[in-house]
């Protein structure tokens, strides 16, 4: 068994929807050009009761839950989605034939048909980067640190604390995917 | 809770049967994946991956970087954790920049135009042939006009300007015109005439902050975007502003004022905290003048009045001047950046600096705070005194002006003559109808450097007037900027990746310093500004005639400094070393480290260590005895700027968080980032219901000086009599191919008032029609 299980907290009380986040990711992980084409993304929580003057404007950032129950690998017919020891879902490109399924069955749209790569492609919590003790790219640039990158199972990390000494919330609970971005609310 | 992903749900799309989405071209074909360490060392690549310090040039905040070369091609731009003022970011742009190089649309080597003027025919040259072409016209346009202030030079900030501005000292020209006046110039008028300084606000520090017309969320500014947004839980952030930005998202409260306002709430303020004793005794007694006199002026603005003026409710307003006054000195009325809003914007800058001022929030943390610097050497060479040269065309008495300042602000500011702050600043509004107007002489060439005057100065059609009066235009820029598109010659500079730049000051509460060296090497035919100058003085000193006005000594002495500097191997980073040369290790620190700073504590409470202000009276002048002296106002007064007839709206101006200025539009990774192709008019949703608008119907929007046309974005997010749309697009370049002629041009809409004091554009002051198209 991994020690490590990583996920995202995030306090987007404070994201200004700068899109650091995105540009980071698709330049760190060489995702080609186009609207359709991006790992992470940053949304608006939308409120129909919204009228001028009574406005609250709020952003969401995200990406793939790295949910602990996935469903993009469940449905994947050649395993070419799989989940690692510690809890990161990722896609091999060789054992991908671009059903798209695992884009259906995701809740939270994470998922995109890469032409470069042939292959659906999505976030990887930038794996690549977490063998070298570095955080994720989106993580690192973000000018108010929005996202906090931890190891669930490191239970001393001032920042997996914050699990236990803030509410949380995670998008899409009722679909039990168990998703591993957890948001201060 | 909906979460509205401003891009397509690709879900939805593939349910909907759509065929592969559309890709854009794809700039480099850099490995994937490849692991690299994070080093804090230059050059310690493992492999064939190199880790390299410089600093972002995509805005003003120069922000550090280290970045990551894989086979000589740019990987990807990484923070650099010593470089403190930004926090340790890098934003969207920043990230961005690391395309920049590849971009298909960049300059790539010298053009002469061969068609007529924008027609978009060029012919690539030599360096050779270029510098030839330039030396022959500016020769030729001297020696006609017997003067070679005849001769233009436009340019915005960068760690290369200079040594533009010493290519306008070498051919002797004194008509230079930089970007403050299309910018802050009204705002560091307003407060270095309070304190005789433009302060910064600690918003790291401070526990009440009032942003009004600034946009911290989406015109980024380091380090106070990210500590403003990190405060969320801990500051309070009043965000006034006509429309809802996204910096309401982390405001804890948001007044859209109405526009042209702001004035009226800030005395009202005032008013409230002085008549109710809310002030700071102590500070006031001892380190301002003309408090009485403040405080007889601003009686007669009541929060009442305030209230029916700005339309923000008078409860509102008191818990406003309550809270500011109580959570001083650690409060502060952000002084923003951009503050060419109306002609009489010098009073409200003055205004909201006399305001932290009475609550002594000055020079203490969370306050207002005076930047410090690193001291660094500077190289000055010392040009020539040439006879031919005529004063600036926009200083002194000009008939001209009174047409340029609306009626309501004649009596309040000069209408015979506008002022800048430097010689080499001028005003960019007042400096275009000169040359327009041929007065007091002949303007014939531009040299244009880095700035895009034909989207950035107001009123679009009176600079294309203007640059098809003059004979000679020479642009240099990294893309065929709109301004560059309509000129007889155009200079490919390297891109911020590509060269050496100068040790530069980042002057702040926490002051640090910045340099840049390139991380690849140029992939074109392209030049440093440095180079260009280089390169072209050396053709002048070989030209005889060039030399006519001035004496053998002159030009000896400065071909002798000329000399001098290009002697050493590599010209700049002798240059830095030099610039650094006064702290030990100082050239080595900052090669290590990316930035070089002397302590990372923030500066506070110079000013009483000193013991006086740098103002005349060695105080805070709440009254300014100059500007009386001047004919101006003394005190800040009220003049009501005038409103939307029924059926007209006011256009605003504001900034973008993936845009600078005009000039990352065409950039398709921050376009895409932006989510659209054009930009969209924002109407709010209750007029649009009136008028039978949806989003996404076309709309024009018309005023005095000309038409656009763009889609509708019909919003909840704006005030009933403001229009807005994002600038930098409907562009006039072909060689700007993701954005030429997509969407609406500001600057074609925006009319050119001016504010006299300062010499800023007032870019607020223009009413609107909108129809269907």
């Amino acid at each position: 068994m991994s020690n490590k299980k990583y996920a995202i907290i995030l306090d987007d009380t404070t994201c200004i929807d700068c899109k650091a986040c995105t540009l980071a990711c698709k330049t760190e992980n060489n995702v080609e050009a186009g609207f359709f084409s991006y790992r992470n993304w940053v949304g608006e929580i939308e409120n129909d009761q919204a009228v001028f003057p009574n406005i609250r404007r709020k952003f969401r950032p995200s990406q793939c839950q790295q949910c602990d129950n996935p469903p993009c690998v469940h449905v994947c017919p050649t395993r070419a989605s799989y989940q690692t020891e510690d809890g990161v879902v990722l896609v091999d490109y060789h054992k991908c034939i671009l059903c798209k399924y695992c884009m259906t069955a995701c809740p939270y749209d994470a998922r995109y048909e890469s032409h470069d790569k042939h292959a659906i492609d999505k976030c990887t919590f930038c794996y690549h980067r977490l063998a070298e003790g570095r955080e994720p790219a989106c993580v690192e640039t973000c000018p108010p640190k929005v996202r906090k990158f931890v190891n669930l199972l490191d239970k001393q990390d001032e920042n997996t604390k914050l699990l236990q000494t803030e509410a949380i919330e995670v998008q899409k609970p009722e679909k039990g995917t168990k998703p591993k971005l957890y948001y201060i609310k | 809770m909906l979460i509205k992903n401003p891009k397509l749900s690709r879900r939805r799309f593939l349910a909907a049967g759509g065929a592969a989405a559309t890709v854009l071209a794809v700039g480099s074909n850099v490995s994937v994946m490849k692991a690299v360490a994070s080093s804090k060392n230059t050059n310690t690549g493992k492999g064939d991956t190199k880790h390299i310090y410089s600093c972002c040039a995509v805005c003003v905040n120069k922000c550090g970087f280290i970045a990551e070369v894989n086979n000589g091609v740019i990987r990807k731009l990484n923070t650099n954790p010593n470089f403190f003022k930004s926090r340790s970011m890098i934003c969207a742009r920043g990230n961005a920049g690391a395309k920049i190089p590849y971009d298909p649309d960049r300059l790539k080597s010298p053009l002469l135009r061969v068609g007529e003027r924008g027609e978009g025919k060029w012919k690539k040259i030599s360096w050779d042939e270029a510098y030839s072409y330039i030396t022959e016209n500016v020769m030729k346009l001297i020696k006609e006009e017997e003067n070679r202030s005849t001769i233009a030079f436009a340019a915005t900030e960068g760690m290369q300007e200079e040594f533009y501005l010493a290519l306008a000292s070498t051919i002797g020209s004194l008509n230079t015109v930089r970007h403050p006046t299309l910018c802050l110039a009204s705002n560091i008028q307003g407060y270095s005439s309070v304190y005789g300084t433009f302060p910064d606000g600690d918003l790291l520090n401070s526990k009440f902050v009032v942003m009004c017309g600034s946009n911290r969320a989406e015109a980024i500014i380091t380090p106070d975007t990210i500590d403003m947004a990190k405060n969320k839980r801990n500051q309070t952030l009043v965000c006034i502003d006509p429309r809802a930005t996204k910096t309401t998202a982390i405001a804890d409260k948001w007044y859209p004022i109405k526009p042209g306002t702001d004035l009226a709430l800030v005395l009202a303020v005032i008013n409230h905290i002085i008549s109710n004793d809310l002030y700071d005794k102590a500070f006031v007694e001892q380190w301002t003048v003309g408090f009485d006199e403040l405080k007889e002026s601003v009686k007669k603005y009541s929060i009442d009045w305030a209230a029916n003026e700005t339309e923000i409710d008078a409860k509102e307003i008191k818990w406003l001047a309550e809270e500011f006054a109580k959570n001083a000195p650690a409060s502060v009325w952000y002084p923003g950046r951009r503050s060419s809003f109306y002609s009489n914007d010098v009073y409200y800058r003055r205004a909201i600096a006399i305001l932290n001022a009475i609550v002594g929030a000055w020079d203490k943390p969370g306050g207002l705070v005076p930047k410090s610097a690193v001291p660094l050497k500077a190289h000055e060479i010392i040009y020539p005194f040439y006879d031919l040269v005529e004063s600036r065309i926009d200083t002194g008495k000009l008939d001209f002006i009174k047409d340029m300042v609306d009626e309501y602000a004649r009596g309040v500011i000069p209408t015979d003559a506008g002022v800048y702050l430097s010689e080499k600043d001028g005003s960019w509004p007042i400096f275009r109808e000169a040359i327009l107007k041929r007065e007091p002489y002949t303007v014939r060439g531009m040299f244009v450097y880095k700035q895009n005057p034909v989207e950035s100065v107001p009123n679009r059609a009176k600079t294309l007037e203007m640059m098809k009066q003059l004979d000679f235009i020479c642009t240099i820029d990294t893309q065929m900027s709109d301004t560059a598109f309509f000129s007889d010659i155009v200079l490919p500079e390297s891109t911020y990746l590509e060269r050496w730049d100068p040790a530069h000051n980042l002057s702040g509460i926490q002051p640090i310093v910045v340099f840049r060296q390139p991380v690849i090497e140029p992939l074109h035919n392209t030049k440093s500004m440095f180079d260009m100058w280089v390169d072209l003085t050396k053709r002048f000193i070989d030209i005889p005639e060039f030399w006519e006005d001035t004496t053998e000594d002159d030009k000896e002495y400065f071909v002798e400094q000329f000399e001098k500097m290009l002697k050493p191997e590599h010209p700049i980073e002798h240059l830095i070393e030099y610039q650094l040369s006064g702290h030990k290790d100082g050239f080595k620190k900052l090669m290590e480290n990316g930035c070089f700073w002397i302590h990372e504590k923030p500066v506070f409470g110079t000013t009483y260590k000193k013991g006086k202000f740098k103002t005349r009276t060695g105080k805070a002048e709440l009254f300014s005895q100059r500007y009386l002296d001047k004919g101006l106002e003394p005190l800040p007064v009220y003049t009501a700027v005038p409103q939307p007839e029924p059926g007209e709206f006011r256009f605003v101006v504001g900034r973008h968080g993936q845009f600078t200025h005009a000039n990352t539009q065409n950039n398709m990774w921050l376009l895409e980032a932006y989510g659209d192709t054009e930009n969209a008019c924002w109407i709010s949703a209750k007029v649009a219901r009136e008028r039978g608008i949806k989003s996404g119907d076309r709309l024009k929007i018309k005023s005095e000086v000309g038409e656009e046309t763009a889609k509708a974005l019909v919003t909840e997010y704006t005030r009933d009599d403001v229009v807005y749309y994002v600038h930098g697009f409907g562009r006039l370049s072909q060689g700007l191919t993701n954005i030429y002629k997509k969407g609406a041009s500001q600057a074609a809409v925006i009319k050119d008032y001016v504010d006299t004091i300062s010499g800023n554009a007032a870019l607020h002051e223009t009413f609107v029609t909108i129809e269907k198209a």
